[in-house]
């Protein structure tokens, strides 16, 4: 029996229902009025799928080479235009996407300020499998940095001291002290901007377009399942295979980001 | 082996002015927290820069502001062991001490002479967490020593254990300090502590070196008022000094041979006074004035009494052993005798 002064246990259980009932709806309405066998069987839903995962994964390896300097140098400055900088990395986050999209192509863009150079130099981003990693870059790679950022700031900075009079060198002290003491912000950061990148719709659609094989990733299809002829079947049939899909990568990242002889 | 150190600088709105020495022995730097010990130890070690000034571990000038001179961190061979120690938490006993030489040749060799001058057998391969605050500050210890070392920085290394273990580790410093040879530049701000470790004293205060002198001297001649409040003395008075006599409140007292003349501070250990019975049919001997016992601390083995003067003389805190205590019986009476002796009064020149 549950005692008495535990009623408030209600309350999560509500919340954790009102987060399953749609995903148990999504899989019922597939399984009733969907047709996942003949999605599943479709070059264009592969197509978006292999397509979301190499942009999402690329744009991960984009954030993490790039990110990881960035949040480590504003971490460890105290200076003004550091801490204004971390402030400014939140935006993309506040943004609607879109407005990230049409951001994009306003200096991306074919008429965009860098894009008569750009085009000049032979380099047309718009409309192609580059502008889509770009578009989940801007939006995904905030969520990395910022964890990073938080990683590397709560360190205690003494390990680090403690290491250079050790003859340990920066780089070593980075590879050896730094990174794993701040291992478990960065997987989490990566997770997430993964999985941000892996939903990104409103700045591809606006900045890439939806072309199959191209730009579709798997959010545009479904998108794009929806707005056809197929309507809300053929975009749950897509949508059940996201989620599935999504699902099995997130448990498998889990997995990875804490192995089980990793320092807490 | 020596160190030297005369630098200047500001960390924030904290200006520092330090000036220190040490050869092989054991430096205390006593101070308040806030008074510039953790900035002084790591502008020796690099890991802070003074704006001016100079450097020298070892005979080697590692900072030298006016030739630009500073040696990174890495080849200034100073040990260092921060407060709270800072083992790093995600390797082991054995890679935390040897992670600086891993590459060279020697590692192993190396850890089993630290092990065994360290007492760390058994420890090789626990993680941080799995040690007592004892096992920690020896491994740290061991690390701060893995490297050819000059000079080794210690920032309150004890602060967080108890009493006996303090002890214990006390003796090994001391045994470290004979093996290895080098400066110890120990900080700490626990009175007790200072005194029982240190060959020498650096008192230090407001980012600035107040004194610096063998322990004794530290202790039984503090250069200046502020010198004597921060190492204990509780009765500091202001006086008018003439040859061998001063005068505080009314009270003259007679001074060892010293040239002091006109104002003067004046101090005597709480425990160098001396308490006797009074008897008003006698008047007071030299040195000596009546006072009644207004208020009063036990301590167990000691007792603190504090007196109002009755008639001439200051105000004064007098420490008693236990014994002493009851055999003069001090709880039956009120009215004391203390003599100040001579040979215990500090004189401090006033700025």
């Amino acid at each position: 029996m549950p005692r008495r002064d535990q009623w408030w246990v209600v309350l999560p259980v509500l919340f954790g229902v009102f987060f399953l009932l749609p995903l148990i709806g999504l899989g019922w309405f597939a399984i009733t009025d969907g047709d996942v066998a003949s999605e599943l069987g479709s070059s264009t839903t592969w197509d978006a799928l292999r397509l979301s995962v190499l942009t999402a994964t690329l744009t991960l390896v984009l954030a993490i080479v790039l990110g990881t300097p960035l949040a480590y140098l504003l971490a460890s400055s105290e200076a003004g235009w550091a801490r204004l900088t971390a402030t400014l990395l939140d935006l993309p986050l506040v943004l609607p996407p879109v407005v990230s999209g049409i951001a994009l192509l306003t200096v991306f863009g074919r008429r965009g300020y860098l894009g008569d150079p750009l085009s000049e130099a032979g380099i047309t981003l718009s409309f192609t499998t580059a502008a889509v990693v770009l578009a989940q870059l801007f939006v995904a790679a905030p969520y990395y940095v910022r964890a990073a950022y938080a990683g590397f700031t709560a360190m205690d900075p003494r390990f680090e001291g403690v290491a250079y009079t050790l003859g340990l060198s920066r780089w070593r002290t980075f590879r050896s002290v730094t990174l794993p003491l701040v291992w478990p912000a960065l997987a989490g950061g990566a997770v997430l901007c993964w999985a941000r990148a892996l939903g990104e719709l409103g700045a591809t659609l606006l900045f890439a377009g939806s072309l199959p094989g191209r730009t579709q990733t798997m959010p545009l299809a479904i998108l794009s399942a929806f707005e056809s002829s197929a309507g809300l079947a053929g975009a749950v049939s897509i949508a059940v295979i996201l989620v599935a899909f999504a699902l099995l990568l997130l448990v498998l990242l889990h997995r990875l980001s804490t192995p089980s002889g990793a320092y807490r | 082996m020596t160190l030297r150190a005369a630098f200047q600088g500001r960390a924030g709105d904290f200006a520092y002015d330090i000036e220190l020495e040490a050869s092989e022995e054991l430096l205390v730097l006593y101070g308040h927290s806030g008074a510039g010990k953790t900035i002084t130890l790591r502008s020796i070690a690099g890991l802070a820069r003074p704006e001016a000034g100079q450097i020298e571990i070892g005979g080697r000038t590692v900072f030298d502001s006016s030739s630009g001179v500073d040696e990174p961190p890495q080849r200034r061979r100073a040990g260092y062991v921060v407060q709270d120690v800072a083992l790093f938490p995600h390797l082991n006993v054995e890679r935390n001490v040897l992670i600086g030489i891993e590459e060279s040749g020697d590692a192993r060799a190396r850890w089993s002479q630290l092990r065994d001058a360290l007492h760390l057998d058994g420890l090789d391969g626990r993680r941080p967490h799995e040690l007592s605050g004892g096992q920690q500050q020896r491994v740290a210890l061991a690390r701060a020593l893995v490297r050819p070392t000059e000079v080794l920085l210690l920032d309150e290394p004890f602060s967080a254990l108890d009493d006996a273990l303090r002890a214990d580790l006390r003796a090994e410093l001391t045994r470290l300090q004979r093996d290895f040879g080098v400066p110890i530049v120990f900080v700490t701000h626990d009175l007790r502590e200072a005194h029982l470790l240190a060959d020498s004293v650096a008192v230090i205060d407001g980012g600035r070196i107040l004194q610096l002198a063998p322990r004794d001297e530290v202790f039984r001649r503090p250069g200046t008022r502020r010198v004597a409040e921060l190492t204990g003395v509780r009765n500091l008075f202001a006086a008018t000094a003439s040859g061998d006599r001063v005068e505080v409140d009314g009270l003259e007292l007679r001074l060892p041979a010293n040239g002091a003349r006109g104002v003067i501070d004046l101090g005597i250990r709480s425990e160098r006074c001396i308490l006797r019975r009074f008897d008003p049919d006698e008047p007071p001997p030299e040195n000596c004035f009546v006072g009644q016992l207004v208020e009063e601390l036990a301590f167990g083995n000691t007792h603190t009494l504090r007196f109002e003067p009755d008639g001439v003389g200051p105000r004064i805190e007098v420490e008693v052993a236990a014994r002493p205590y009851e055999v003069l019986g001090v709880a039956e009476r009120d009215r004391w005798v203390i003599e100040l002796p001579p040979e215990d009064l500090l004189v401090m020149p006033r700025k």
